[in-house]
């Protein structure tokens, strides 16, 4: 009976639980229900579960060699999360988190694509609980434009599924290509969550505005289903290694000048999952396994820095560069395990980055793609610096601190002990990894070859830093706003739109105005009705007239 | 503590660090170091190659400044 419940529901279930739960045994529970959801992961690979209807067959339970490795890793993030947020006592954000862990896993085994949309729309209602729980106004503001973005996504995806239904006759999740106009669709509902360049706004938006704990959550699921969904859907698609190329080398000059620790590690976020697009667009078995060994590892590193930076808000109170330093003496454990996630993001040889970043670098030279190959080995020295060095060095070391913080809650610690362990165990024996990739193949990382390069590149990258520094040419923090993507939506639109709408709302209300004038002494005219008071002719106000006219336009936009 | 504990670590870490970096160099004349492109086999230059990009990244990124900075309440007035 177990072995046909879909996984992670088990979890949507608990959450839904929780309020009833005595507040000692919460996370006991949480931990409980994903325990008992990865139970599935013994179950094989086939399709479990099919639902008949409304016609359409729904494949709400399959699972297969990629989905695997996902669904393992989504566990542990998930349990590390638990963990982490041991000893908040904020039910709506664990209600919110454990439901949208949950939701993650439930789509990553679905097998068509109207089952992926309730689980894809799933992730983004129970995760936008999760950025509201940041609990400022600026959270709160970020949080509605997160839902609105996140659910345009799904809205995309829907409309790709019922073109494809349509034109094809098929709703089963299989590789599409952009020739079809519902592929497009899809590819673009992906290329949100995905984070792709000009779509990515909602990230860094978003992210750093959680709590403490909530970002942790949010870095792992989101984003990295929908590097699993364009790794089944889009492997081989030529524009994706453009796309994950622009990815990986943008934003590292985001995160070069911005101020936010958190939001330079959201940066960074985006820049690592340009590597596994890229792997996603060469398609072949070795860079495939390369995007799931990088997503597998990334999850866990990127926890943990984000971990570590969630101990430094909890403790110091900001992560602002600027406001920080010298956290080591008081944070030291907090210090060594931001320092391992660092070095492992950054690839050092016997890191868990290496191992899973190599697979991808080796399908490009294989390739013999030199352009795109050393664009990624450029950001992977963009990679050491925002957050191998700029992570560590701005938030443990750079000036003294005056005042004295406690070192991070025992939770915080395990938590990160763990992930931190994982980093070091994966570097070391990358072969458990390499066996629950999609593909068998055989791959030797530690070549010396392979080796000396990286290390080449990574030290010489760091004498670079220290040769910045030591000339006063590393630029200093300042507090302030980086203008992003989401610039367009948040001050070039309501820029442009606010005047025009009044405008407009100006001159509707009073045609209006005229209209209603020349109405009410129509109606006094042939019903004698002018002395009852009860018939009033109102003029819209603005906001209704900004509905009215949209829904004109839908109107329009039908109808044509 | 003392106050110059963190200079005294940078001084520390700059010298191994350099120590680390010439011993990797070194090794480069040791063996022959294989890679996907000719180019790249040249003495020394992903170590190059690092110095240079970290260079790059960090001056772009400044003279980006110029463009993409903004007040911290940018977005709230």
């Amino acid at each position: 009976m177990i072995s046909n419940f879909i996984p992670g529901l088990i979890m949507i279930i608990t959450s839904f639980l929780l309020p009833t739960i005595p507040q000692y045994f919460r996370h006991p529970a949480m931990l409980l229900s994903v325990g008992l959801s990865a139970l599935s992961l013994f179950n094989g690979y086939g399709t479990f579960l099919e639902w008949d209807i409304l016609g359409l067959n729904l494949i709400l339970y399959q699972s297969d060699s990629l989905t695997l490795p996902f669904a393992i890793i989504f566990h542990i993030a998930a349990i590390l999360v638990i963990i982490f947020s041991w000893h908040s006592k904020n039910l709506m954000e664990h209600m919110a988190t454990l439901a949208y862990a949950g939701s993650a896993i439930g789509a990553l085994h679905a097998g068509d694509f109207f089952s992926l949309f309730i689980w894809w729309e799933a992730t983004a209602l129970t995760s936008v609980f999760i950025v509201f729980a940041g609990n400022t106004n600026a959270a709160k503001d970020a949080a509605m434009r997160y839902l609105i973005i996140q659910v345009s996504s799904g809205v995309l995806l829907l409309i790709g599924a019922c073109l494809m239904l349509y034109q094809t006759g098929n709703h089963n999740l299989a590789v599409l290509d952009l020739k079809t106009n519902f592929g497009i669709f899809i590819f673009i509902a992906f290329g949100i969550k995905a984070a792709f360049p000009l779509l990515n706004g909602w990230l860094q938006d978003s992210y750093p505005e959680s709590s403490v704990t909530g970002t942790v959550a949010l870095s792992a699921f989101t984003t990295k289903l929908a590097i699993y969904a364009l790794a089944r859907t889009f492997p081989g698609t030529d524009s994706l290694i453009w796309i994950g190329a622009i990815m990986t080398a943008f934003p590292v000059f985001f995160a070069v000048i911005e101020n936010d620790l958190r939001r330079v590690l959201s940066f960074s976020l985006n820049n690592q999952l340009g590597f596994m697009v890229v792997g996603i667009g060469i398609g072949t078995e070795l860079s495939l396994n390369g995007t799931v060994a990088h997503a597998f590892v990334h999850i866990i590193y990127k926890a943990l820095l984000f971990m570590s930076m969630g101990a430094v808000l909890y403790r110091a109170g900001t992560t602002k560069a600027s406001e920080l330093g010298g956290l080591y003496k008081y944070m030291p454990f907090t210090t060594i395990f931001c320092i391992i996630g660092a070095m492992s993001i950054s690839a050092f040889p016997l890191f868990s980055g290496f191992v899973a970043k190599s697979l991808i670098m080796s399908s490009l030279g294989g390739m013999g793609m030199v352009l795109i190959y050393f664009i990624l080995f450029f950001a992977s020295a963009g990679v050491l610096e925002h957050s191998g060095i700029k992570i560590p060095y701005f938030a443990f070391f750079a000036h003294e601190r005056k005042n004295k913080v406690k070192e991070a809650p025992i939770n915080m610690l395990i938590a990160m002990g763990i992930a931190a362990f994982l980093c070091i165990a994966i570097g070391v024996f990358p072969k458990y990894l390499y066996q629950i990739l999609p593909y068998a193949v055989e791959y030797q990382p530690y070549t010396l070859d392979h080796v000396i390069s990286q290390l080449q590149l990574l030290v010489f990258a760091i004498i670079a830093f220290l040769f910045l520094v030591k000339f006063k040419l590393y630029p200093s923090e300042i507090r302030s706003t980086v203008l992003n993507s989401d610039w367009f939506y948040r001050k070039m639109l309501p820029g442009i739109g606010k005047p025009l709408f009044k405008k407009i709302g100006l001159l509707t209300d009073s045609l209006y105005k005229n209209l209603g004038l020349s109405f009410k002494q129509v109606l006094s005219k042939s019903y004698k009705f002018s002395n009852l008071s009860y018939i009033k002719v109102t003029t819209p106000s603005f906001a209704g007239t900004i509905l009215i006219s949209i829904l004109f336009i839908m109107l329009v936009i039908v109808l044509v | 503590m003392k106050k110059n504990d963190l200079k005294s670590m940078g001084k520390s870490f700059t010298k191994y660090i350099l120590i680390i970096g010439a011993l990797l160099i070194l090794l480069d004349f040791t063996f022959h170091r294989h890679e996907y492109f000719s180019f790249a086999e040249i003495y020394g230059f992903p170590a190059f190659f690092g110095f240079v990009s970290f260079v790059f990244i960090v001056m772009l990124g400044k003279w980006l400044r110029k463009f993409l900075m903004r007040k911290e309440d940018y977005y709230d007035q």
